[in-house]
């Protein structure tokens, strides 16, 4: 052994160089393998937002036979009437007032009473078409036998207490038409609502605003103008006073 | 067990905490409340053509769909107010429920007549629009057209219709005339000269095709006012229904060929007419072009009954669009492309107006229990559809949204008026 073999400074070959190189490979081979094999077997994501309840009350009416041409859509019912208090009882209305003269007045022409006979035939004539023509209007309404008279809707979705508050909110959604039809597909806005025991209006906040004040203030109008919304069944009245409801609007 | 149960329970109050979420769609889109009071003036000139002007706006703006004029009777102390927002009192406006408030000037210069307009938002006392235009003293009615189409431009980004042109078909004591007009029906000028003529289309330069029955056939003439109308298509065949191609270089049109009828396609000048149709024991009629000018809407009674059918406009692929109803005619093609109007026969044997959406065939009314109403024509912006109506007895002309909503009578003359055509 000559001192030039023993010297450290002498380069000399090494399996250090090969190793390291398989070592890389292995891990991106791997690291390639893992990552392919993670997306694949992944568990689908969970999703901690529930989604969206599209709530509706059916409508109460008869299905229109589809081969005829559809008749005009007609407004959604008006609100069910709040259960008022008796009224207090007013005094009976004497047959025939006596006209208190004053200073402008002018002496009321003498009535001949079989014209007014023959008027009040025609009018009572007329009124009798009138509530035939109303009558058979109401009966045009598409809907299902066993629907709700408050509904507004073709079909029922989801929980009725939401359906009714949607319907309410609905018929009082009302948005301007300057808005021009480019902007309105793309506007969204949400109220979160919350409502008391008996359906009171607690609370309406715009939490996420469309960007058009026309919408945001339609949307928050139609929602003031349309509580209260009767009283909520039990399982939901905590939730709806502590937490509320969001209603998500789109045009 | 109990267990189990308060953690159902406080599961499903926390599903609520996390927001229960309820979504609301089909808005229902009204007309903006908008005070119009009655125009200052400035000068002698423009107090006279005062009326002219707010005649002419206060119909624009109503009949356009978009906006809600407000009564001028519940107006309070408008006539005190000058056109600037520091001498309008807000709050009175608020008071009478406008959201939006027109204000106008007028004044002359010699012949000129001068407008000036300013558009505020009531609630926030903010003027958001100030425009002025000037016209000969003599259009005066122009002025206000363009006063209200920057108006309608401002709220919808989109030209108005307040300047286009009409064409309708107006009785006279010999026969049938074509007229060109305004939009509102206004500055009537006759297209035709006597007999009976009509169907009339108007062209992207405003000359109008229609249907003249003055050599005894039906034939196709082309006219504007004031001219001698010349020939467009007579061959000595039974030829009507023109429409002219968006871009004004092809028409298309019905001939009775024995039994049948078909529909061909020629160039503007009538030269180098092909039938596109071919199905000879049927009629195929009222062609209507596709706002790209490819495919043609028509009638044909190939399936038994008169329906609205689809094709290319050199006839291939044909599509029956519609299957209610027996009785559907005159479709006229949105110039959005999404809708084609028709007139339908329903079951009660009334006339009226339907659209179908091309692209699902869904039908929808448009007009109902007043009286019979047909042809309808779309504005070129595709908003608003002219049609005829019924209801006020004899036939006359009425506009409309695309929706079938505020159908309101356009201000004609006393007389009998059909079968319109919006033009450019």
């Amino acid at each position: 052994m000559t001192a030039r073999t023993e010297s450290l400074l002498e380069p000399r070959p090494t399996p250090l160089v090969p190793f390291v190189a398989l070592s890389i490979g292995v891990h991106v081979v791997a690291a390639l393998v893992l990552s392919v094999a993670s997306w694949l077997f992944a568990p689908a994501k969970v999703s901690l937002d529930p989604p969206p309840i599209k709530a509706s009350l059916v409508r109460l009416g008869k299905k229109r036979d589809e081969k005829l041409l559809p008749r005009k859509e007609e407004p959604p019912p008006p609100p069910p009437a709040a259960e008022k208090a008796a009224p207090a009882p007013t005094p009976a209305v004497p047959d025939k007032a006596v006209a208190i003269p004053t200073k402008d007045a002018k002496p009321e022409p003498k009535k001949d009473t079989a014209k007014d006979g023959a008027k009040d035939a025609k009018k009572s004539l007329f009124d009798a078409f009138n509530k035939t023509a109303r009558a058979s209007k109401a009966e045009e309404l598409e809907g299902a036998e066993d629907g709700d008279k408050d509904g507004d809707s073709a079909r029922q979705e989801g929980e009725r207490y939401f359906g009714l508050i949607s319907a309410m909110v609905k018929r009082n959604y009302d948005v301007s038409d300057t808005i021009p039809e480019a902007e309105r597909r793309m506007l969204r806005a949400t109220v979160k609502v919350k409502l008391g025991g008996t359906g009171e209006l607690l609370d309406a906040d715009l939490v996420k605003a469309s960007g058009n004040d026309l919408f945001d203030g339609a949307v928050l109008g139609a929602v003031k103008k349309a509580a209260p919304f009767g009283p909520p069944p039990e399982h939901l009245r905590d939730g709806l006073k502590k937490d509320g409801v969001s209603l998500v609007f789109t045009p | 067990m109990k267990l189990l149960a308060t953690a159902a329970l406080v599961l499903s109050a926390s599903v609520f905490a996390q927001g229960t979420t309820i979504e609301i769609s089909g808005a229902n889109f009204r007309p903006m409340p908008v005070a119009v009071p009655a125009p200052l003036t400035q000068d002698d000139g423009a107090k006279k053509l005062a009326s002219e002007v707010d005649g002419a706006l206060l119909f624009d703006l109503q009949a356009c769909g978009l906006f809600q004029v407000l009564d001028r009777k519940s107006y309070l102390g408008a006539e005190k107010e000058g056109i600037t927002a520091s001498s309008i009192t807000f709050p009175n406006w608020t008071n009478v429920g406008a959201e939006s408030l027109v204000k106008v000037q007028l004044s002359t210069d010699g012949d000129t007549l001068r407008g000036d307009l300013r558009l505020f938002q009531v609630a926030a006392g903010r003027e958001d629009l100030k425009v002025s235009e000037a016209v000969p003293a003599k259009d005066a009615r122009r002025l206000a057209h363009k006063l209200a189409n920057a108006v309608y431009k401002y709220f919808t980004k989109e030209t108005g219709p307040f300047e286009t042109k009409i064409a309708f078909v107006r009785k006279t004591a010999g026969g049938k005339d074509v007229y060109l007009a305004d939009w509102d029906g206004k500055n009537a000028a006759a297209v035709s000269t006597g007999n009976i003529n009509v169907l009339p289309s108007v062209a992207p330069d405003r000359s109008v095709a229609f249907t003249s029955y003055r050599r005894g056939k039906p034939e196709l003439f082309l006219g504007r006012p004031g001219g001698e109308p010349t020939p467009l298509v007579a061959n000595g065949r039974m030829v009507s229904g023109v429409d002219f191609s968006p871009d004004g270089r092809r028409i298309a049109y019905s001939v009775a060929d024995g039994e049948a009828a078909e529909i061909w396609v020629a160039n503007a000048d009538g030269s180098s007419p092909v039938k596109v149709t071919d199905t000879k024991y049927f009629l195929n009629s009222s062609p209507s072009w596709s706002p790209d000018g490819k495919r043609l809407a028509f009638v044909s009674n190939r399936g038994g009954s008169p329906q609205i059918y689809v094709m290319n406009a050199d006839g291939s692929d044909p599509k029956r669009l519609t299957f209610q109803g027996n009785y559907n005619q005159t479709p006229a093609w949105s110039p959005r492309g999404d809708l084609i109007a028709f007139t339908a026969r329903d079951e009660r044997n009334a006339f009226d107006l339907f659209t179908v959406e091309v692209a699902t065939g869904k039908v929808k009314r448009l007009t109902q229990d007043a009286k019979n109403n047909e042809e309808p024509s779309f504005s070129p912006n595709g908003r608003l559809i002219l049609f005829t109506s019924t209801r006020l007895g004899s036939k006359s002309l009425f506009v409309m949204t695309f929706d079938g909503n505020n159908q309101i009578a356009l201000p004609l003359d006393k007389g009998e008026y059909t079968t319109a055509d919006w033009g450019p």
